[in-house]
């Protein structure tokens, strides 16, 4: 039962009245993106309870996890079940390096940039020659591996993991606005990155592998690229991770984790950065808006997931190409 | 396009605004917002609801109720009432952070909560920036001890105490070859890792094999194989009792036929139930005093019976006992002042609870973690021996 | 050794079991039915609630009222994977095949609190088990439910084998796999055939998930979640949309696991398991079985 991938056609809406086009280049990614922004600015000058922030800075952080995974899984096309472990290693580092070096957490950065190229470059040279759901199992095995590694090896702290990690301010406020900074600037340059020549080259993968080789686009790596960027960006989110928690443990970077990130780029609309932060602050904050069901939680979370997809099957806010036709 | 984009920015907004409807908190409006000096004083807890752990919650929740409710029947505490407010962490560190800093938005004054360890080091600093004393009821792991924190308590025993129970007793059997097994979590690795320590340390017993087996699995029989491989006379089992009750029918049907011990975690009734027949019979359990093994205690388990229609399981007592002591220390300060009821619990002599009197260490755990051994029965534990 | 290969071979056929309905609905619909796994989870519960409807059976009798149990729970867990299909995959088909994972995703929630809210949190037990008379063969220590397990086990394998290879049902089934809009104008009907591959494999996991409860004994509201994992490993190694090869995968993994273990111990075991899959996966990219095709032509 063995088939080649039938490439659904998306019904695609066609583009209505004047108004809508209007209204359509209002919602334009740069001015949805600069609305979004203030929103995060002004948002905790509405509310700033501890609660809020600790909610609203994990929130920015999933933006940067779910904007970097965009990269790999919206841009070029692979399905990466395991991103969470780019994620772990970022965190990881940092949490070893700072505690054990007692360098500032600023200070580990570099270091950490340095291993998750490494480790993007690992996973992906002998990975990335496999197709769609192959790749899939892969990512998710590192994942796995990652995570049960760093369980069992006595320099990760085992499984009760790092503690005392230094934070990079010492209020939750300042804190805060560096993370939206520092996630603001990581969104745009995906983004960037999307719109630039290898972002092209990404899409022109994703669309058709084999027409992207013929037209002498180096496949392997162009992908090999996309997946160190999001490596980068996973592990940079792991770096502010630490630094919000304060304690890092294995158990905060399970195969359920890269499962939320990728239904944050999927909910969001895959390729399209405003859906992606959508998605992500759905993704991370409806959890939380339920989280006074108690025991219904999850279910009630589940139950919105399929109606939110029936409801808007390309995503809540999806990519469109400006090439014509696509 | 256009207009259902609208739709959702609308919807978005609308949410948002649902969020922070009401709710004068911003970063203008001032700082202090916490729970005044009116109404009723608020226990928070940490518990696993959801997540892999998800069992254990209403063991701990229900307990720390009927904890609650009886000392408000009593006239509660300074003239004022208690009330719980639960939190699910899910066993995870941002659920659990975000979860800490909701109970200290509510305004918190005493955290009675704490399950896995993983979850709960990194609450440590957000109780402690808000000054909320902590009294663990069931995280034990090392690291939480070792960070010196003047805010935490720990009311369970200690890996070390468990250790030196499991150490003592397998000695007095007269043990020669001992497996540990445990499920590579911190908890469990951590009984199991120091008692190897032990073994290792003193003549008598020896370690045969450290066996890590993956929690929430049905088929442990490659385990097994690996144990059984070293002939032991002797298995410690330091994890929790859905997979203990699977590893001991396991072993028995594998044809091993030497003494079975677990840790506290596995001590319920459902042991004995899931290793099925009388497969779990005669195996021993390193369990700190249990409301079983009380004289006293029957009216404490009908009750919580006639309350919840369900059995106390792991950590009922200890999470029962935590409300009450938080109580006690809120008593004896006279306040609800974190500090105050710091020095309170750093003083406390002699308050009675199911793991004995209570007397903090410097380092805020037990002084003797009252380890005793039970021994399952006709499928229920009693008490084997006291180890004094 | 003997024994080794015997444990692994047991688990693997749970695993095998499982797996085979995530490789056929992949194979028709190229959909991660990542609900699959909590399919098996509701197979285990449904048998759980219909033998405590039956009361007290007679040890004699355990296995015939296993076999009885074991054929309802096949109806009711097919009639669910159908519902499923209708209610959260079907009106998604013509979106991006990765919107069917977010659903999927919000299903297996859905289940997996479902059924804790409706069953509680606490681990239940089948009243009825089957004990252990054991056997030993070439230095394994076998039991026998252990090999009542496996025949049928095999005996299902086989049925859906032929069903797949040898009847117009099946042909219909591998046509869609292939070409989802030629079948239709061929004149099939796509979704009666989807819906009726839904109904097997459901049927699959829940009879996986009844022999579980009764072997091993603990049922819980997370018990699907791992094996859901492993399935889609197994899946994977056999070639994934190969039934047959499926099956080799799931015993594929059942024996590194076993070996793993042996090995390395139970703490290395899964990196040992994934770390020979990668391997495996460089060197032969689509699997044991799986055809070496072109995604896009």
């Amino acid at each position: 039962m063995t088939a080649p991938a039938p490439a659904p056609a998306p019904a695609r809406p066609r583009r209505g009245t004047a108004l809508g086009r209007a209204t359509s280049r209002l919602f334009d990614s740069r001015w949805a993106g600069l609305a979004g922004l203030a929103i995060a600015v002004l948002a905790p000058f509405v509310i700033a309870t501890p609660y809020a922030l600790s909610v609203m800075t994990s929130a920015a952080i999933f933006v940067m996890l779910a904007s970097g995974l965009n990269i790999v899984v919206g841009f070029c096309g692979l399905l990466d079940l395991g991103y969470v472990a780019f994620f772990a290693v970022g965190a990881y580092t940092s949490g070893v390096l700072s505690t054990r070096l007692g360098l500032p957490l600023v200070a580990t950065v570099p270091a950490v940039i340095a291993v998750t190229v490494v480790a993007g470059i690992v996973i992906g040279a002998p990975t990335l020659r496999l197709r769609s759901d192959y790749l899939a199992i892969v990512t998710l095995g590192f994942g796995e591996i990652i995570r049960i590694t760093a369980n069992n090896l006595d320099v990760t702290g085992g499984p009760s993991g790092i503690y005392g990690i230094p934070g990079l301010t010492g209020s939750p406020v300042v804190f805060y606005y560096l993370v939206v900074v520092v996630v603001s600037v990581a969104v745009i340059g995906a983004s960037r990155l999307g719109r630039s020549r290898l972002g092209r080259a990404w899409r022109f993968v994703r669309e058709d592998e084999d027409a992207a080789e013929a037209m002498g686009v180096h496949t392997y790596r162009v992908k090999l690229a996309a997946y160190i960027a999001g490596a980068v960006w996973g592990g940079l989110a792991g770096v502010l991770f630490a630094a919000q928690l304060s304690a890092i443990s294995p158990g905060s970077f399970t195969f359920l984790q890269s499962a939320l990130v990728l239904m944050a780029v999927v909910l969001g609309g895959m390729g399209s950065t405003p859906g992606v932060v959508i998605g992500a602050i759905v993704i991370s904050l409806l959890p939380e808006v339920l989280r006074d069901l108690a025991d219904y939680r999850f279910f009630a979370f589940g139950v919105l997931l399929i109606l939110v997809m029936l409801v808007r099957p390309q995503g809540l806010w999806p990519h469109r190409s400006r090439e014509a036709g696509s | 396009m256009g207009r259902s984009r609208i739709s959702v920015i609308a919807a978005m907004l609308a949410a948002a605004s649902l969020l922070t409807a009401g709710c004068g908190q911003g970063l203008l409006d001032g700082g202090s917002n916490s729970g005044g000096d009116e109404g009723p004083i608020t226990l928070g807890m940490l518990i696993p609801q959801s997540g892999s752990e998800a069992a254990i919650g209403p063991y701990m929740k229900n307990a720390a109720q009927l904890a609650v409710d009886e000392i408000n029947g009593k006239g509660g505490v300074l003239g004022r009432k208690l009330e719980l407010k639960v939190a699910d962490d899910a066993c995870d560190a941002q659920t659990a952070v975000a979860g800490a800093n909701k109970l200290v938005t509510e305004g918190i004054k005493v955290s009675v909560g704490g399950y896995c360890s993983g979850a709960t080091l990194p609450t440590l600093p957000v109780f402690g920036k808000a000054n909320i004393p902590m009294i663990i009821p069931a995280a034990n792991s090392q690291e939480l001890v070792d960070q010196h924190l003047k805010h935490v308590f720990l009311i369970n025993g200690t890996g070390t105490q468990q250790a030196t129970a499991a150490m003592a007793w397998m000695t007095k059997q007269g043990a020669t070859s001992v497996a540990l097994v445990h499920d590579n979590t911190s908890y469990s690795k951590d009984i199991a890792v120091r008692t190897q320590k032990l073994l290792d340390e003193a003549g008598g017993p020896e370690t045969a094999i450290l066996e890590a087996v993956t929690p929430k699995e049905s088929d442990y029989s490659a385990n097994i194989h690996n144990i059984l491989a070293k002939k032991p006379d002797f298995v410690y089992w330091t994890g929790y009792f859905q997979e203990g009750g699977l590893i001991i029918r396991q072993l028995r049907q594998a044809g091993y036929k030497g003494s079975v011990m677990v840790g506290d975690g596995a001590v319920s009734e459902k042991l004995a139930e899931i290793a099925g027949g009388d497969a779990a019979e005669g195996v021993y359990a390193t369990m700190t005093q249990t409301p079983e093994t009380l004289q006293g205690a029957e009216a404490w388990i009908a009750a919580y019976k006639k309350k919840f229609n369900a059995d106390p399981g792991p950590y009922s007592n200890q999470a029962y006992d935590g409300v009450r002591l938080a109580a006690e220390a809120i008593t004896k300060a006279g306040s609800t002042d974190g500090d105050k009821v710091i020095a309170a619990l750093e003083a406390v002599d002699g308050f009675p609870m199911f793991s004995g009197p209570l007397k903090f260490t410097a380092d805020h755990t037990l002084s003797t973690g009252g380890f005793q051994i039970l021994v399952v029965k006709s499928g229920k534990f009693a008490l084997q021996d006291a180890l004094k | 050794m003997a024994q080794l290969i015997w444990n692994g071979l047991f688990v693997g056929s749970f695993y095998a079991l499982v797996a085979l309905g995530y490789s056929m609905v992949y194979g028709i619909m190229k959909l991660l039915n990542f609900a699959h796994g909590d399919i098996y989870m509701l197979g285990a519960f449904t048998g759980f609630a219909i033998l405590g409807a039956v009361g007290g059976v007679s040890p004699g009798m355990a296995l015939p009222v296993l076999l009885g149990v074991l054929v309802v729970t096949m109806g009711v867990t097919g009639l669910s994977g159908v519902v499923l299909e209708r209610v959260a995959y079907r009106p998604l088909r013509s979106a991006p095949r990765l919107s069917l994972l977010i659903t999927a995703v919000g299903a297996s929630f859905a289940l997996e609190y479902g059924m804790r809210a409706a069953a509680g949190a606490d681990p239940r037990v089948y009243p009825l088990r089957l004990g252990g008379t054991t056997v030993e063969l070439l230095g394994a220590r076998i039991t026998l439910q252990q090999v009542a397990l496996i025949i049928v086990a095999i005996a299902l394998m086989a049925g859906l084998n032929v069903l797949v290879t040898r009847t117009r049902e099946g042909r219909a089934m591998r046509a869609i796999a292939l070409d989802p809009r030629t079948a239709a104008l061929m004149g099939i009907n796509v979704n009666a055939v989807i819906s009726r591959t839904f109904f097997l494999g459901s049927a699959l996991a829940g009879a996986a998930g009844v022999m579980a409860g009764a072997y091993y004994g603990k049922v819980d509201f997370l018990m699907g979640f791992l094996i859901g994992l492993k399935a889609f490993t197994s899946a994977v190694i056999g070639g994934i949309g190969n039934i047959t090869g499926t099956m080799l995968g799931g015993l594929l993994l059942g024996l590194l696991e076993s070996f793993g273990t042996y090995w390395l111990g139970g703490e290395w075991r899964d990196v040992f398991a994934f770390g020979v899959l990668i391997l495996f996966l460089t060197v032969r990219p689509t699997g044991l079985l799986g055809e070496r095709v072109t995604e896009r032509v």
